[in-house]
């Protein structure tokens, strides 16, 4: 999976992982050392700088600046917003971020999924472990695997069909039909992933607090219950960490899916930003306008995730 | 108490169904490529009548999926050893040694980690054309590494930092120098740390599609995933063959996940739980 990013995280707040803090007192640092010595942080650092510096945060920058430049023969001139105008004129475009709109209110049912497999994993329905490592499986899978494998099953023609007209419910032209071509390919996108949120669900299920979960079992309460009043309070950082991590997986890690399944189609009707980017840049030669939809994405990504911790942190507040 | 019992057992149907389900289509896609392309017409769900590998075979030479493997192993191998050297030694200096800078240099890896790919893609393309990187392993590589680096880093240091200074500060007492405590204490003491984070690394390589569809334009670059996208227009009416390139991709995959699952699920959970 270019689903790449699964475990980013909680960051600078931990100190776990913070470089060493100022409490500690006669640390390496505060004995005389050789002079090599003195230098050889910045050594261990130095690769891992320029690289991350130089081919991620640098060309951040210069694709910003790139976006109120102009493409073809007005290349490197600024031209303003008329980019960014361009973009939300193009039909195309609207259709991306409409789609991007579906993506996150199918989001809810695409937590809750692994969420409620994760929870009954963890109270140990039969054969939780074999379920466990089958979830798993198709994370591990490329989105191209996936969707190669899927455009064959859900072919007008395919596998699928042929049973749901053998039973007599008749087909669904699932990636040919515009109405639903988009709702199929967020189906599969959730068919490979929800594996890997489970996992980070059990994890967070190992953090809980088990006497709570005895107390209320042993006052008589219903597995709903304690699913609703315990389980869910105590993993509301794990939530809002998938919640998180799912939505930034769906706004960058679908483009295998469409590149196989849809190339877009039908009639446009399954793009992303992300697929819009590399049509423009790789197939229309409109780097600069690339680079507009680049930043709007930019900007849409860090909306909702800011918009969701926000509204996940009220939410478990109130309960 | 009996209650409970009885409903788990009506919870585990529907999940048993959903495993089934998580299979199936691998399952489907093995026996399509067992198939010829007559049976296959004929009848798409009945079991391969015997082990037929001509069409891996064909998929393996005329489909071109044999030099698009071998692109990937190099290409997956340079960046997975690459990512480790240079996360272990970022990581190392972040999580045991202070010196000046060292928390912005912190908050410069966190930002590495949120940039996504797509909103770099076309200067970073635009960068590696210039350097003429573009269509070349090392740019490939490079993009890689600038990839899952940040990633690679962070996990590395959160394993470090549960590493005693105790340790540290008796080998350097023993006369170490730095590059001497990394490469004798930090390199050997982190190899759990450096397996799992290598295999996951070498998933995200293996499985990527934009980034090399992006820097490796000509056709006998491609890496695996993007040789699959190929077959698909290459054997668009001969299916069976198709399939069996695309378990040509999946076969690795499958394998390393089946021995080392648990790595993998440690290092995917490593960054969420802490804290």
């Amino acid at each position: 999976m270019q689903s790449a990013r699964p475990a980013p995280a909680r960051r600078a707040d931990r100190t776990a992982v913070q470089p060493v803090g100022s409490g500690r007192t006669g640390g390496p640092s505060r004995r005389r050392r050789p002079g090599r010595d003195r230098l050889a942080p910045f050594v261990l650092v130095a690769p891992a700088i320029l690289i991350i510096v130089g081919f991620r945060l640098w060309p951040l920058v210069l694709g910003v600046n790139f976006s109120f430049t102009g493409d073809g023969e007005r290349d490197g001139q600024s031209v303003g917003l008329s980019n960014y105008l361009e973009l939300w004129q193009d039909p195309v475009f609207r259709t991306a971020l409409r789609n991007v709109g579906l993506l996150v209110l199918l989001l809810p049912v695409a937590v809750a999924i692994p969420g409620l497999l994760a929870t009954f994993i963890y109270l140990r329905v039969p054969g939780h472990r074999f379920f466990r490592s089958v979830y798993f499986f198709p994370a591990v899978l490329s989105p191209v695997i996936i969707g190669a494998i899927f455009s064959l099953l859900l072919a007008a023609d395919g596998p699928l069909n042929a049973i749901l007209d053998a039973v007599g419910l008749g087909s669904v032209d699932w990636l040919g039909d515009p109405k639903v071509a988009m709702f199929a390919v967020v189906g599969v996108h959730v068919w490979a992933t929800f594996g890997m949120s489970l996992i980070i669900f059990l994890s967070g299920f190992a953090t809980l607090d088990t006497t709570l979960l005895d107390a209320a079992r042993a006052d008589g309460a219903s597995t709903a219950q304690v699913i609703w009043h315990v389980i869910i309070p105590g993993l509301s950082r794990t939530i809002q960490f998938v919640f998180v991590t799912t939505m930034i997986g769906m706004l960058t890690s679908m483009f295998g899916l469409l590149f196989v399944m849809t190339s877009g189609g039908p009639g446009g009707s399954t793009y992303l930003p992300e697929y819009y980017i590399w049509i423009q840049q790789g197939q229309m030669n409109r780097p600069a306008l690339a680079s507009a939809a680049s930043t709007v994405l930019f900007l849409v990504m860090l909306v909702v995730g800011l918009a969701q911790i926000g509204l996940l942190r009220r939410g478990l507040k109130e309960q | 108490m009996r209650g409970a019992r009885i409903s788990r057992w009506v919870i585990a149907l529907p999940m048993t169904v959903l495993a089934l389900a998580t299979i199936y289509p691998l399952v489907f896609t093995v026996n399509v490529a067992m198939k010829t392309q007559r049976d296959y017409i004929l009848d798409r769900f009945s079991l391969a009548n015997a082990l037929r590998w001509d069409n891996i075979a064909s998929a393996w030479t005329t489909g071109g999926m044999a030099r698009y493997f071998v692109n990937s192993i190099i290409v997956v191998l340079c960046a997975v050893g690459l990512l480790l050297l240079f996360g272990s030694m970022a990581g190392f200096a972040l999580s045991h040694v202070r010196f000046r800078g060292s928390r912005v240099l912190f908050l410069v890896f966190l930002a590495g980690l949120f940039v996504p790919f797509q909103v770099i893609m076309v200067p970073l393309a635009r960068t590696m054309a210039d350097s003429g990187l573009i269509d070349t392993y090392p740019g490939l590589v490079l993009a890689y590494v600038a990839q899952f680096l940040p990633f690679t880093i962070y996990l590395m240091a959160s394993y470090y930092s549960g590493i005693p200074t105790e340790i540290v500060d008796a080998a350097r007492i023993d006369g170490n120098s730095l590059y001497g405590v990394y490469r004798r204490i930090m390199l050997p003491l982190g190899t759990p740390a450096l397996l799992s984070i290598g295999i996951l690394d070498a998933l995200f390589c293996w499985n990527d599609v934009l980034i090399a569809l992006l820097m490796m334009p000509s056709p006998e670059h491609r890496t695996l995933m993007i040789g699959v996208t190929s077959l698909r227009g290459q054997y668009s009416d001969d299916i069976p063959t198709f399939a069996a390139g695309v378990l040509i991709a999946a076969v690795p995959v499958l394998a390393v996940y089946l021995i080392f699952q648990r790595q993998i699920a440690t290092a995917i959970t490593a960054g969420s739980t802490k804290g």
